[in-house]
Order: C-alpha cells, then sequence, then structure tokens
C-alpha cells in the first residue's frame, strides 16, 4: 500500500516538473486560435506542423549554429585545459592540493550574472568586444571549468594508480601513462563531463545577452527571448522554436543517462 | 657467485617526517631468489617501490647491473614489476597486456605475437590471448601479470605480494610455480611478502625488515636456527617461538625459567652467572613426556588437533605452546613434561632483544 501511495506522489511531482515542457510541445502543436481558447485543451483539437515555416521565418540556422560554435569552442578549451588539471588534482595529495580545490570550488558558486559586469569591463579594455562569441566562449570556458575539473577528477580518482605505475614499469613515460592508460580508463567520465559541459554551453544566456550585440551572432537562447514580450501573439511560433532547440539536447541527455549507468558498473578492476 | 646484480649501499627514504627506509645495505646476486619479509609498513614494499623507480631515496645509492639507479625513471631501469592487484590493463586483451611493452618499443607485430604465444605457453594461458582481464578468475590474472612481466626478459623480477589476493589452495600452488618459474629463468627475483611461509618457501636469501631497518639476512634455514634477535626469532616459524624469562644459573651453564618452578634448561655453553634472559623454546622443539622423567613440569590448558598434529598450550603464565607430530592422549588439566635440547634453547637480551650466547 505504502509504495503505492509513494509511486502516486513520485509521478505527482514529476507530472508538475514536467508539466512546461509538455505545454510547449502541445502549444507547438496546436492552431492559432486554439492557443488562447479557455478553458486550455491539453491534446491539440487539430495538428499543425509549422517546423519548417518557423525555421525559415525566424532565421533558426543563424541562431542555431552560432549557439553550436559557442558551445563546441566551449567544450573544446574546457577539455584541453581541464583533464590535465583534474588528474594532477586527482593524483598529488598535498595541503596545497585542497586549498586549489577549494579555491575551483569557489569559482563555480559565483553566479554569471554577478560575474558578467567584471567581464565586461575587461573585455571591453582588452578588445575582445570585437570578437563576441570568442568572448561568450572564454567567459563560458571559465565558468564551467570548475565543474568540469572536480567530476573529470572523480573519474581519474578511480582509476588505480598502480595500473599506471605497471605503465610506466613496462615503459612508459609519465605522460605516455596519462595518455594512455590514465585518460583511456577516466573516458566514459571524461566524455560524459564534456557532453554535459557542451549541453549547458548550449543553453548559456546570460554571457550572450551581455556580450554579443549584433543579432547575425547571437546564438538560440537569446534569440529566442528577442521574440517575446508582452505583446506577442506568434506563441505557436515560439514554442516550435523551443520545441525544436530543445528536442536535441533531450534526445542528448537521454542517451548520456545510459552512458552514466554503464560508466559506474563496467571496467571493475577485481 | 657473479658480482652482485643489485647494490644497495646505506639507502635511506623520508616521507616528511617519517623515516620509511634506514640505512639499508643489500647485496643480491644475479639469479637469485630474496624475499624481503616483515609486519605491515615495515618498508619492505617502499623498498621494492624504490628498486622499481616508482620512488625516489632520499639517500644512499642504489645499483642494478653496478649502474648508478639513483633519479632513474622505472622505464630505464630493465626491472619488471608484479603488483599485489596485478594491475591489468582493463581496457586491453590478455595479448595487448603481455605485449605493451613490446609495443612501447615498437617492435613489428609478428615478434609481438611469437612472444605472446611463447609466454602463453610458459604461463598456461594459452586459449585466453584474446579475453580481457574482468573475463578471468584470480589465478588467471595472476598469471597474465606474470607473462608481462615474463615477456621481458628483464634484468630483475620485483613482486609485491604477488599471491596475496588469491585464496589458500591456489596461493600454495603458485608458489611453487613461482619458484619453478624462476629456476627455470634464471633472472634475479626480489619477492615481497609479509607471510614468513612464503618467505621461507620460495627464496634462497630471506631478509626480515622491521621499522624501516633489515633486522636479519640470510638463509632461510640459518634465520631459523639462528634467529639474531626476538624479532626474528619469533617472526620465523609457525608457530610462533615461546619467550620465557629466565636466569643463568649459579654454574653458568644452564637457565632457570621463570613461572615454571624447577624447570631449569641445560644449554651446552658457558654463560655470566646469574644473567637475566629471555629464553626463545620453538615449540617443535618442546618435546612430550612422563613428567617425572621430563626436564620440567606444565599443566595443559587447550588441545588443539589439527589432524596430523597436535598443538598444546600450558595452563601456566607464561603459556607456552608445544607441537606434537601426530595425536596426544594428553586432554587439558592433565599435567605433562617437557624436554628441550640445549642447543635449540635460543637466548636474548632482555633490553635489546639481541642474541646472546
Amino acid at each position: 500500500m505504502r509504495k503505492y501511495v509513494l509511486l502516486a506522489l513520485a509521478i505527482l511531482f514529476v507530472a508538475i516538473y514536467l508539466f512546461p515542457l509538455y505545454w510547449m510541445y502541445v502549444t507547438a502543436l496546436k492552431a492559432g486560435s486554439e492557443i488562447f481558447r479557455f478553458p486550455p485543451t491539453f491534446w491539440p483539437e487539430t495538428l499543425h506542423f509549422n517546423v519548417a515555416d518557423v525555421w525559415v521565418r525566424l532565421r533558426m540556422d543563424r541562431f542555431l549554429t552560432n549557439s553550436l560554435i559557442i558551445a563546441a569552442g566551449t567544450t573544446t578549451i574546457i577539455v584541453a585545459v581541464g583533464t590535465g588539471c583534474a588528474y594532477a588534482l586527482a593524483r598529488v595529495r598535498s595541503i596545497w592540493m585542497d586549498v586549489a580545490m577549494f579555491t575551483t570550488l569557489m569559482m563555480q558558486v559565483l553566479p554569471s550574472s554577478l560575474m558578467i559586469t567584471p567581464i565586461f569591463v575587461s573585455f571591453n579594455h582588452v578588445g575582445l568586444l570585437d570578437y563576441p562569441r570568442l568572448a561568450v566562449v572564454l567567459a563560458q570556458a571559465a565558468k564551467l571549468l570548475p565543474l568540469y575539473i572536480v567530476l573529470c577528477r572523480t573519474a581519474f580518482m578511480q582509476v588505480p594508480r598502480e595500473l599506471e605505475e605497471a605503465g610506466l614499469v613496462d615503459g612508459n613515460s609519465r605522460l605516455g601513462a596519462f595518455l594512455q592508460i590514465a585518460i583511456p580508463l577516466a573516458r566514459n567520465g571524461i566524455l560524459v563531463t564534456a557532453v554535459l559541459v557542451f549541453l549547458l554551453s548550449f543553453g548559456e544566456y546570460v554571457y550572450s545577452r551581455s556580450l554579443i550585440g549584433e543579432r547575425a551572432l547571437q546564438p538560440a537562447t537569446v534569440g529566442l527571448q528577442s521574440f517575446m514580450g508582452p505583446n506577442t501573439s506568434d506563441w505557436s511560433g515560439v514554442m516550435t522554436y523551443s520545441a525544436i532547440y530543445v528536442t536535441p539536447i533531450l534526445f542528448i541527455f537521454v542517451l548520456l543517462q545510459r552512458r552514466i549507468v554503464s560508466g559506474l558498473t563496467a571496467g571493475a578492476l577485481k | 657467485m657473479t658480482s652482485p646484480q643489485i647494490e644497495l649501499e646505506h639507502v635511506d627514504k623520508h616521507y616528511g617526517h617519517f623515516h620509511a627506509l634506514k640505512d639499508i645495505n643489500l647485496e643480491i646476486g644475479k639469479g637469485r631468489f630474496v624475499a624481503l619479509v616483515g609486519p605491515s609498513g615495515c618498508g619492505k614494499s617502499t623498498l621494492l617501490r624504490s628498486l622499481a623507480g616508482l620512488e625516489s631515496i632520499t639517500g644512499g645509492t642504489m645499483k642494478i647491473d653496478g649502474e648508478m639507479m639513483n633519479g632513474v625513471p622505472p622505464r630505464r631501469r630493465d626491472v619488471a614489476m608484479v603488483f599485489q592487484s596485478y594491475a591489468l590493463y582493463p581496457h586491453m586483451t590478455v595479448k595487448e597486456n603481455l605485449t605493451y611493452s613490446m609495443r612501447l618499443k615498437r617492435k613489428p607485430k609478428e615478434e609481438r605475437e611469437k612472444a605472446a604465444r611463447e609466454v602463453a605457453e610458459i604461463t598456461g594461458l594459452g586459449n585466453l590471448l584474446d579475453r580481457y582481464p574482468r573475463e578471468l578468475s584470480g589465478g588467471q590474472r595472476q598469471r597474465v601479470a606474470m607473462g608481462r612481466a615474463i615477456i621481458r626478459h628483464p634484468k630483475a623480477f620485483l613482486f609485491d605480494e604477488p599471491l596475496s589476493n588469491l585464496d589458500a589452495a591456489l596461493r600454495v600452488h603458485m608458489r611453487k610455480e613461482i619458484r619453478a618459474l624462476h629456476d627455470r629463468l634464471g633472472a634475479t627475483s626480489v619477492y615481497v611478502t609479509h607471510d614468513q611461509v612464503e618467505a621461507m618457501t620460495m627464496a634462497d636469501h630471506v631478509v626480515v625488515m622491521r621499522e624501516g631497518v633489515i633486522e636479519q639476512a640470510g638463509a632461510p634455514l640459518d634465520l631459523y636456527d639462528h634467529p639474531a634477535n626476538r624479532f626474528v626469532a619469533g617472526f620465523i616459524g609457525s608457530p610462533a617461538m615461546n619467550f620465557v624469562e629466565a636466569a643463568v644459573t649459579e654454574a653458568g651453564d644452564a637457565v632457570a625459567l621463570e613461572g615454571y618452578d624447577g624447570a631449569v634448561l641445560p644449554l651446552g655453553r658457558k654463560l655470566e652467572a646469574g644473567r637475566r634472559v629471555v629464553a626463545g623454546l620453538r615449540p617443535e622443539h618442546l618435546s612430550l613426556g612422563e613428567p617425572d622423567k621430563s626436564q620440567f613440569r606444565v599443566g595443559v590448558g587447550v588441545v588443539e588437533f589439527t589432524g596430523a598434529a597436535s598443538y598444546l598450550s600450558s595452563a601456566g603464565e607464561p603459556e607456552l605452546t608445544v607441537f606434537h607430530a601426530g595425536r596426544t592422549e594428553v586432554r587439558p588439566g592433565e599435567t605433562v613434561g617437557l624436554t628441550i635440547a640445549p642447543r635449540h634453547v635460543h637466548l636474548f637480551d632482555p633490553e635489546t632483544g639481541r642474541r646472546v650466547g
């Protein structure tokens, strides 16, 4: 009995939590007049697909390309810089490493909206605002690097030290052991974290909004915002836009979930 | 014996304030099988890892084949190591594990295949070459770890407690196998273990360590027959040696055991009269007899049978353990007589623990 009550509660909370997502998809599929009807309908009476129309009309190709550039750039920088750092933090144990770790974590809790002012001022000084997408990539990389390091460090800590030592004795250099043994074995963790960083950067809003003035360079998040306002009537268009933007993210996330689970169970040593 | 293959002189190792190895001096001849044995934390693993180059020593010199090894990275030392956890690369097949060192040296594929087959033959891994480590049993993993070392034909094999993850029966089996392999390959082996039985049965030279110091080094039976101090005497041999406080008699040719009235053991050698000592009596050297025809008498507290042998524990303080081959009719509560040959009475200084006389 108790089991069913808990299950019912769980379903209720999930339903509340996922309602906006559901509403987005449903609204995207409704025709213009049905959207404003009261009481609202929970399933569209006539399915109304306007994906192609919205894609062209709202210049989504341009926005999504910008989003992809920002996300890919951020992920590349973070993986290149953060992996070695995470490894070092996982392997060397000392009070200074703890200090470094603490500082890293502290940077993680500073909100973007607070950081944007000093970032804007300093980027302006060095002329980075002339390359607004690069500026967003740098700011976003700085923002997410701590998260990446902390998560990757855990992945490296699960690789037994003895494996690298065996590699060293077998004739590998320190760097070789890192590249050929530590990285392949921490691969799942690195991959999952990198995808997470990519998705977070794909949905980045605050930095893009502040640093990119030119409309042609804005990512999808900022672009979407510009279509919304008190007088918006094209709800169907906005919701379709959102659905197009969110669906691939959800899809990747479902795949990512599987990898997390398999990453936890595979590769046990003994 | 040719010139030593491994030479350690005044080797010191500090971890911060912790002094892990204190003035270690050791020579290991070519083709020898040396066991480093001691309780956990005695520095035996640290010494082995220093030999491999995984730890740097903070003092002294370390030579392999006459070449100075201080500060030389592991890959330039030409030693192979078998780890306690086996440390097989989980993302590589058995064959890839075996030939990893050859791949690093960019040996051609045919040569690698040939070497892998040879080693698989030696270690009995014939049909497992394409498996992954996770698909192998403990004993098979152990063999892969050995094979990975053998394939390199190194100057020395370093074993870090390689058998401690195996169950008892397999351990006894692998013990013989490793020794046989050593004899066949003729390479120098350094073997770390906390199990003195492993050390005694496998090695031709045993180094007993405690708290970063070599307590005694020598042939296994030498350590058993002539332990240099109380620690070695208690560590080598199972069940452990009995220690009883005693005093040398007026005549100087016998010791009187304390706590055992009238227990006077002749020594067959002269010592300073009245000197206080600790007498070490191995359980297997105490023979049971009629109370009135023996050197001294003890009350029996516990009798244990293993089938092949019996173990008696005395009721008195300090407790004495007696090993009796075969079975005995003696029951707890009875009194038995014990006799020990003079040459089997070991005497140690109560303060320093050093062997006397």
